[in-house]
This record gives structure tokens, sequence and C-alpha cells, in this order.
């Protein structure tokens, strides 16, 4: 399952179409799911995985409604090639396996996935101009995150719905201003904001 | 729970309540509630730091509110910053470039998120645990960015997306190191990292410096520390005045804390010295990336937010350091930097009504045309520079000596040496924002003349009550190197 996860991150990392894109993270944040459901039957693993289906659910209509709300005539260039970005992503992987020792993690697959997807949603956010892809590339490295969080030794159902809440939240505020820069500059393209500068 | 966690809580409940209410209120009220709302919680917070630091050998740590020194320290300058921004915001809305937003919805919508920004501030420093913390730090984010948004103008956009994605990203990272830490302390989970059991953390050294590179890396985005700090220029000059003042004087140390609680925590279990050595690393970094920006002609409130990088520099230098005359520099050095920055930013609304050009040019002259303004301006920057005999110049000559008794000269010396550069920037900029050529406005106004400044009625009385707090900040660091207050920052909440 966790390679399941790191391949559609890295489907995330490479494809053009924000729709796409969309789709593939939160098929993710599905298989996310059904990790935390199989990962047992007490009530925290019970609220933590009502949480993260809840944080799927509210993240895929935001962003397909901000997609119906914006509609582009042409997707945004990206700053990097597809080729480009997914060699950068798995490089960056790979030196991230290899410099970080281990996380304590029950399997070191899982380890392994989890900072291939953090990788991953890095390179995301610092190589698409897309206003949307960049929080794509934030929930992406939140995904790698609760991987983690699942194969912790205990987690506090309060905590769990708490970052699964905050991230909705931040998505939230990320959709507010993907709208508002697209209003002001016709596209959510993050080329357009650079008048800030010293 | 004791009597003073319970304290806390109502102190975080409280603004969070006004904020509700504020969009329950008929329209005409929202303001007037606004402003008794933060009376009450900033006396409220001033109570719950007077009770923590006259008792600083007694922290509270409980698993979800723990109330220590730095704790109480860091309520105090959050609740009062809080209060003042709340004070200084009738004034923003009535001159913002939206005619109708100082009496329609947006002026609802600016206090209650307001609100919901100071009380998750407030919670920050006595939050209990290590996953509590992240929480609120990040919650602060989405609440601050909607209100660096907040005018709507396309760089207010740019400033607003530009802290989000950062800050985003460096708190992921953050929460991996807090993921880690809570896989390898025994029992552990994200819930149960209460600070006093980041010390029990038993997968070895390796893995908890690399937990803990994570976790400061990734706060040091929010802290707004080189060379993660691209945000902190662009949503301090965009962001509305009072709002800067919250980011710059509440909420930048106030997730320092949460980095200083971690250090405190986990340097134990890390090779001696390379928990500090970290810190240390991160503030002479972000004091020489200051430097070069802040003996440049810089628009008004970009300059302060430089002056944030230099002091949260300062501040984690003297954290690193960790000793009782760097302990004392760093909390007067905290309290210092908040009067002067809240000034600074409170500043701008009369300074933006009596010369329009100050939103994207230096400041010259003000004290020729406007006397009044030129005092507070003049007060601001002075201690912010360190100019004898502002508290800050004696919180960075406590951090630098605190450098030497740690044994680490030559980093100590380095500081000095870029804290005389960024002395020598700021003195610049002060005198020429005070007396320089004001060109075309070289002649004294009449204040007959004058239209009436919004705002600059209660800068007057602002400007006062910093000198007043300052003086007795100044008298303070005679006796706090000494003190209790300084052993109780250096052992800490756990």
């Amino acid at each position: 399952m966790a390679w399941a996860l790191v391949g559609l991150g890295l489907a995330a990392l490479v494809v053009r179409r924000r729709s796409l894109a969309v789709g593939l993270v939160t098929v993710q944040s599905i298989v996310l799911v059904g990790l935390a459901v199989g990962e047992g039957d007490g009530a925290d693993q019970r609220i933590a995985a009502a949480a993260l289906a809840a944080r799927s659910l509210a993240l895929a209509t935001l962003f397909l409604v901000l997609i119906a709300r914006t509609r582009e005539a042409r997707p945004v260039r990206a700053g990097v090639g597809p080729l480009r970005r997914g060699g950068l992503g798995v490089a960056l992987a790979l030196a991230l396996t290899w410099l970080v020792p281990s996380l304590g993690l029950a399997s070191r697959d899982a380890e392994r996935a989890v900072l291939a997807l953090l990788a991953f949603g890095l390179v995301v956010a610092s190589t698409r101009r897309a206003t949307l892809f960049q929080v794509l590339g934030v929930v992406l490295v939140e995904n790698g995150l609760v991987l983690a969080a699942l194969h912790l030794p205990a987690t506090s159902w309060l905590v769990e719905v708490g970052v699964a809440f905050d991230l909705t939240l931040v998505a939230l505020v990320a959709g507010v201003f993907h709208e508002r820069i697209f209003a002001e500059f016709g596209a959510g393209d993050t080329e357009a904001l650079r008048s800030l500068r010293d | 729970m004791t009597d003073r966690q319970t304290m806390a809580l109502v102190l975080i409940a409280a603004p969070a309540l006004v904020g509700g209410l504020l969009w329950c209120l008929p329209r005409r009220w929202v303001a007037p509630a606004a402003v008794t709302g933060a009376v009450i919680t900033g006396t409220l917070a001033v109570t719950v730091a007077a009770t923590a630091l006259t008792d600083p050998g007694h922290p509270q740590a409980g698993t979800w509110v723990a109330l220590d020194a730095a704790g109480g320290l860091l309520v105090g300058v959050v609740g009062v910053v809080g209060m003042v921004s709340v004070l200084a915001s009738p004034a923003y809305l009535a001159t913002a470039g939206d005619p109708a937003a100082g009496h329609g919805r947006r002026q609802r919508t600016y206090f209650a998120v307001l609100y919901a920004f100071w009380a998750l501030l407030l919670a920050v420093p006595v939050a209990g645990n290590l996953g509590a913390a992240w929480l609120l730090v990040e919650a602060t984010t989405a609440a601050s960015a909607l209100l660096v948004g907040f005018s709507g103008k396309a760089r207010a956009l740019e400033a607003g997306w530009k802290y989000l994605i950062l800050t985003s990203l460096g708190l992921g990272i953050a929460l991996f190191g807090v993921a880690l830490v809570a896989a390898g302390v025994p029992g552990g989970g994200l819930g149960m990292l209460s600070w006093g059991v980041l010390s029990t953390y038993g997968a070895g050294p390796q893995t908890a410096l690399v937990a803990y590179l994570l976790l400061v890396a990734g706060l040091a985005a929010k802290i707004g520390l080189a060379p993660v700090h691209n945000w902190l220029p662009d949503a301090h000059s965009e962001a509305p005045a009072p709002v800067s003042a919250m980011l710059s004087a509440a909420l930048l140390p106030a997730v320092l804390l949460v980095a200083w609680r971690c250090e405190q925590g986990l340097a134990p279990v890390i090779r001696p010295g390379a928990a500090q050595a970290v810190l240390i690393g991160f503030g002479l970094v972000s004091i020489a990336v200051a430097v070069p920006f802040l003996s440049r002609p810089l628009a008004w409130k970009r300059l302060l937010a430089y002056s944030s990088l230099e002091h949260m520099g300062v501040i984690t230098l003297g954290i690193g350091f960790a000793t009782p005359l760097a302990m004392a520099g760093v909390a007067i050095h905290i309290v210092g930097h908040a009067i002067a920055k809240t000034l600074g930013f409170c500043a701008v609304t009369p300074l933006l009504a009596h010369e329009p050009g100050a939103a994207g040019h230096p400041v010259t002259g003000i004290a020729r045309t406007q006397p009044a303004l030129g005092a507070t301006v003049a007060l601001s920057l002075g201690t912010l520079s360190g100019l004898p005999p502002s508290p800050l110049f004696v919180s960075e000559l406590l951090v630098i000596s605190g450098g030497f008794q740690s044994g680490r000269p030559w980093v100590a010396a380095t500081a000095a040496l870029l804290l005389a550069l960024a002395f020598i920037g700021l003195v610049r900029a002060l005198l020429e924002a005070t007396l320089g050529e004001s060109a075309g406005r070289a002649r004294r106004l009449d204040p007959r003349g004058t239209p009436r400044l919004a705002g600059l009625r209660g800068l007057t009385v602002l400007t006062a009550a910093a000198l007043v707090l300052l003086l007795i900040l100044g008298g303070a660091s005679v006796w706090l190197p000494a003190s209790d207050l300084v052993q109780a920052l250096l052992k800490g909440v756990g």
C-alpha cells in the first residue's frame, strides 16, 4: 500500500492538468483512510479514520469547486518540465532516504514512502507556478505525514482530528486566496506574484 | 488542574468568545465591543503573566496546559500587543482604501478574524505539549494569512500567498519532526508529547538530532529566521498595520518559544552543545542577512520587517547561548522589541495619512513636518537600533556577554560586529526619518492648518506609555541577570 501511495504522488508530480492532479491526490487520501481503518478497531483509530475521511472529502470538494469556479483557457505552464520534475522528486526522495536515519516507524518501507511523499510535495510546491498545484504540494507533504502518524505506536485522536481540521482550514484559506488571485490577475499563476522585492 | 492553568484557559476563551460574539452583534456595536473585549483580554493576560512571573520557580506543567516563566512572559507580551492592535484598528479601518471598510461587513470580518488570531496566539505559550503547540501554530497561519491579504490589493494577495505556502510547508517539515519525536518517546504518541517527556526520547542521539533539526528548521520558516524568512518582509509590509504589529511583536516570539521548548527538551538527548549550536547558527545568519537591508533606504514598514529579522536573530542567539546573562538579555529583548515594534507599526496609519508616499518610499524629515509623529518614529527606531540607553542596547550587550560566558568568543565577537553594523544602518535611517530633508515639505506645517490625522491622538498616548514601559524595562535590566526569573527561564517548563 505504501508504494501505491508513492506511485500516486509521483503521478501527481508529473501530470499537467490540475483536475487530474486533484484526482490523484484524492485517491491517495482515500488509500490513507483505508490504511487507517485497517490499523485497528479501537475508538481512537475509528475517530482518526473518520477525521481523515472527512478531510479527504472536504479537500476534494474544495478543489473541484475551485477548478469549476476558476476555469482557465489553458493550463498554467510549469516552471520545470514533467520529466525534470519527476527526476528532481525521485532524486530528492533518494537523498532523504540516504540522509535521514531510521524514523522508528513499524516498517522501513513505510518510512521510505513517507520520505518520498515529502520530497514529491516539496518539489511540486517549488516547481509548479499554478497556485492550485502549490496547495496540492502542501497536501502531498501532509499525506506523507499522515502515513507516518498511522505507523506511530499511540496517537491521540484529538491531535489527529486537530491536524486534519488545521490542514483543511489552511487549504480553505488557500482556496480563498486562489480565487482572489484569479480574479485579480486572470489566472492562478504565481508568476504574476513577483512585485514585492528589495 | 491548578488555579493558574484555569486562569490560562479563561484567558484563551475570552478573545475566542468575543470573536464569536462579534459575528452576532449589530453592526454599530462591533467596534465598541471589540475595543471593550480587547481591554478585558489584555488585563487578563497581564494578570496571568504576573502570576507566572512573580513565582517563576514553580512552573505548572500539565499534559495540555503549561505555564512557566517563559510562557508567562510571552502571554503578557501577546496580551498587550493584541490589545494595542485591536485599539489601533478602528483608525486603520477608517482610513483603509475601501471607503466601506470602516462600517461594513469587512469590519466585522476583520475584528472576528483578528480575535481568532489573538486567541490562538495566546494559547501557543501555554500549550502543554508539542502536538498541541504545533496545531495552534498551524492554525495561526490560516487566521493571519487572511488578515495579511485583507486589503485585497494585488501586493497584499502576493504577500498573503507567500506567507501561507512557505509557512505551511515549513510547518509540514516541523510536523515530520513532531512525528519523529513521537516515534521515539516510550509509550508516546502525538498527544503525549508534554514538554517534560521530550527528554525521555529513546531512539538515539542521531535520530533525536534529525528530529530536532526538522522541528527547528520548520518552525524557523514561521519565526522568519534566515534563510527561510522570505515571506516576512512582504507580509509585514502589506498586512494592515495593527496586524503587522501582532505578526512581528507577538507571533514571531511566540513560535520561537515553541522552538526554545524543543531545544530544552531534546538537548539532553542530543550530543552536548549541538542543539544550542543549531539555534546559534540560525540567529547569527538572521542578523547577517538583515544587516545589508537595514543599511538601505526602505519604506517604513519594510524597514521594521527587516528589523524583525535582526531581532529574532538576537533572541535566537541568546537562547542558543543559554547562560544567565544571555537569558536576561532574551527576556529584556522580547519585551523591548514588542514595545518598540508595536509603536512603530501603530505609527503607520497616521504616517500614511500625513505622507501617503511613505507606503513605498523611506520616511524623511517627519519631525520637521509633524513633530508628534516624529517623536513616535524616533522612540520606536531609536529603541530598535539599540541606541543607548534603550533597553535593547542593554539586552544586546547581555546576549553578547552571554556568548562569552558560554565559551563561544568568536560567535559573540561576530554577533557584536554584525549588531554594530545593524546599529549604524538603523541610526542612519532614524536620522533620515526624523531630521532628514523632506523633499517638497521642508517647511513646518502650521498645526492649525494641518488636517487631523487618524489615530494621532491615540498614538501620542501610546508613545508616552511606551516611553514609561521602556524606562521601567531599562531599570529592571539591572537586577534581572541575578534574578530567579532568569534561573526559571534556563530551567524551562520541564
